[in-house]
């Protein structure tokens, strides 16, 4: 029997890669969700990852992180927060 | 997937037209530290407005301690910012204690310096029962109370029997707070 294929769809699923059921230690929403301010995850919200290895919604530790009392420290360990490179 | 697209429209044009409010951050975030929240018995929490989880009361009764059988209330106020902010919390009765002032005001590192936003609403609130099960003198706010904890216990006691009872410690009247 021959086919023919008139026509298509390519289907594809993305997560980030992160171990499942992790959230964000700040909005306690699941890494594959997006922070309480946005409305769809991906690229418009991501992850970061710190030098200590914490990660978080960018947006949840940067609104952190711009307040003074912070002291520029990762909420978890209060190690100096730095991007992973 | 056009039709979900035309679907989501629909469903966002209806939530506008009902004029339900947008839930907050803040407001997400306290709905689940609620939602964590396991009370021992000696503690429960009351809502004076139920559509306002931003603002609750604690009432905390110590079983154990030199507080046991009081009956303490603190006021929960919560702001958007949460949780970046701590929760603002304060004692409504006037009580003699080394870590509450007689305005309600709280000493607790994790509700100012401490504080950090991977905290939750559990975490403050095992740390107010702590300041009645081991109140500390080293770090005061009613610095009479805590002055009367570190040179005499026994008489620090008696003080926060009286006190409990409605009684008067150096001439300071305290509320009744037991049942």
């Amino acid at each position: 029997m021959k086919v023919k294929i008139k026509e298509w769809h390519a289907v594809a699923t993305w997560r980030w890669d992160m171990p499942e059921d992790e959230v964000c230690g700040i909005c306690r929403v699941d890494f594959d969700g997006c922070c309480p301010n946005c409305k769809y995850p991906g690229d418009d919200c991501p992850l970061i990852v710190g030098k200590c290895h914490h990660s978080f919604h960018l947006h949840c530790i940067l609104s952190w992180i711009n307040q003074e009392s912070a002291k520029g420290l990762c909420p978890m360990c209060r190690q100096k927060f730095e991007v992973a490179a | 997937m056009l039709k979900i697209w035309s679907m989501k429209q629909q469903q966002q044009a209806a939530s506008a037209a009902s004029g339900k409010k947008k839930v907050t951050a803040a407001q997400l975030r306290v709905q689940k530290d609620l939602g964590e929240l396991s009370l021992p018995s000696t503690m429960k929490t009351h809502f004076p407005d139920p559509d306002d989880i931003l603002n609750f009361t604690l009432t905390i009764e110590p079983d154990e301690g030199m507080y046991k059988g009081g009956a303490f209330n603190f006021d929960f106020t919560i702001n958007q910012n949460f949780p970046h902010e701590p929760p603002k919390v304060l004692c409504k009765q006037k009580i003699y204690h080394p870590n509450i002032d007689l305005e309600g005001k709280v000493c607790l590192n994790i509700l100012r310096e401490d504080w950090k936003p991977v905290l939750n609403l559990n975490a403050v609130i095992v740390g107010l029962q702590y300041l009645f099960l081991e109140p500390n003198a080293s770090d005061p706010l009613n610095k009479e109370a805590a002055e009367d904890l570190k040179t005499n216990r026994d008489n620090f006691k008696r003080n926060v029997r009286s006190s409990m009872s409605g009684g008067y410690v150096k001439n300071i009247s305290y509320d009744k707070v037991t049942k």
